[in-house]
């Protein structure tokens, strides 16, 4: 996937953002209603699918280096400022911290001769929790399946849980004049988990 | 228990059955997916589903949906939350929690934003280059306009050490006229004694004091997180515990680990076996 369609899925991602505006201007309750909860979790699921994507492009080798680092910037505006990826694998209970543009780095690094990474359908939404600076925050788990194949043919196969931070903010801006409140979603800390499915 | 397995097992089989067919394969990689879908994959699914307020996929139930806390969904979902290879939880214990807590004249929920509750992290920490577990205890409470998950208690096996009091009537004492010295003797009591051993019968040591001073002036220095249990005092007569179990099969996710019955009078008691153990 190069950047052309990654662009069509930040369309789409306007699309929700959008649905999301109709329903702020609808709702002003401080409670989250199903309803908006509904266009919230398709928002954040949007942002998740763009992650995705981006991790997979990151990973594959016949990506160039130079839209490699492009995808890697794309990426990373989709996270709140210091978020942090926490890893661990199946063969040690530590948890080891990579800043989300190193992760990245390192997933650029790894030394397969192909790479496949696919994710599973499956998605779990938490409820949102109001913190105590007013803005929502929420979990969405995703599970992705890595596959690497070396020059000699081995092959490293593993599936992670990915326990992924969004933060849900209430942004006011300005379309023709008029002040308009708006739901916005940003990723933020993600928990990476080795699984032995 | 023959009953119980069979009952689970059926109730697991329905699980596939509704789900849509595209969420039963993995994007492309031909794996069943359906052991994900089974997994209790958040500690907030184990809240919905132990209080029955979520469909098989997932999906939210909210107040006016007719299957919100529905007693016998509630029963399925509780039967499979409880970690299956675990024989230290009988399966009469099982059943009277489960019909307890969804006797329908009084039922009993789990409560995020309630007291009840708390988390036992198990962390890394380092002290002169070396390696060190602390267990830090957070619960939940309101702040600011939401919540947050605040520290509560911590304990190490290197503060424990220090506050192993001796009761006997040969322990180390500063005699009743020691003021009339200037207390002098402490020169000898606190070179040769445990300083424990002064303090009056009500002390009791503060290990999250400890903690957060040793943490201020960089004697430790946090690592990582090695494990993470939840400890359950919210359904009336119960206390539970549910842990993470990463395996294969539907059996898998935040289950519950830990089960029995207790008096109110012997919470306070098992609260304390709790935040002192290591």
């Amino acid at each position: 996937m190069n950047l052309i369609a990654i662009k069509y899925m930040k369309n789409l991602s306007m699309l929700a953002l959008l649905f999301c505006i109709s329903f702020g201007a609808l709702a002003q309750s401080a409670d989250i209603s199903p309803q908006r909860k509904q266009a919230i979790d398709s928002l954040a699921l949007e942002k998740v699918r763009d992650l995705s994507k981006y991790i997979s492009i990151i990973g594959d080798k016949e990506t160039a280096y130079s839209e490699a680092n492009r995808v890697m910037d794309r990426a990373e505006e989709l996270f709140a400022p210091d978020s942090e990826m926490g890893v661990s694998s199946l063969s040690t209970e530590e948890i080891t911290y990579y800043k989300v543009r190193e992760y990245f780095q390192r997933l650029m690094a790894l030394n397969y001769d192909k790479v496949k990474i696919d994710w599973y359908d499956i998605h779990y939404i938490s409820d949102l929790e109001q913190q105590p600076d007013g803005k929502y925050v929420g979990v969405v788990t995703v599970y992705q399946r890595f596959e690497g194949t070396s020059e000699d043919g081995l092959t490293y196969k593993d599936t992670t849980k990915k326990d992924i931070t969004i933060y849900v903010e209430k942004k006011k801006t300005q379309i023709a004049g008029r002040t308009i409140e708006f739901w916005d979603v940003m990723l933020g800390d993600i928990r990476v988990t080795e699984t032995s499915a | 228990m023959i009953r119980l397995r069979l009952f689970v097992i059926v109730f697991l089989l329905t699980m596939p059955s509704i789900l849509p067919a595209q969420i039963r394969q993995g994007g492309g990689s031909g794996m069943d997916e359906t052991e994900l879908y089974a997994s209790t994959k958040q500690v907030n699914q184990f809240f919905r589903r132990f209080n029955g307020e979520e469909d098989q996929k997932g999906k939210r139930y909210y107040q006016n949906d007719r299957a919100y806390r529905d007693v016998s969904l509630r029963k399925n979902y509780i039967t499979i939350l409880f970690d299956d290879d675990n024989s230290g939880i009988p399966n009469d214990r099982k059943k009277a929690f489960i019909n307890d807590v969804t006797d329908k004249r009084n039922p009993k929920y789990l409560n995020f934003h309630d007291d009840g509750w708390f988390a036992e992290v198990s962390a890394v920490f380092t002290r002169s280059g070396q390696e060190e577990n602390i267990s830090l205890f957070f619960k939940i409470q309101p702040q600011g306009q939401g919540f947050e998950w605040v520290l509560d208690k911590a304990t190490s096996m290197q503060y424990q050490q220090y506050f192993g009091k001796d009761s006997s009537d040969q322990k180390s004492f500063l005699h009743p006229m020691s003021h009339e010295l200037d207390f002098m003797n402490l020169h000898k009591s606190f070179r040769n004694q445990k300083g424990v051993d002064f303090t009056s019968t009500e002390f009791k040591p503060d290990y999250l004091s400890i903690f957060l001073y040793e943490l201020g002036n960089k004697t430790i220095a946090f690592k990582t997180v090695k494990n993470l249990k939840f400890h359950f005092f919210q359904c009336e007569g119960w206390y539970f515990q549910i842990s993470e179990y990463n395996r294969p099969g539907y059996n898998s996710g935040w289950l519950i680990s830990d089960l029995a019955p207790i008096k109110n009078e012997d919470i306070s008691a098992l609260k304390a076996f709790i935040y002192d153990q290591q």
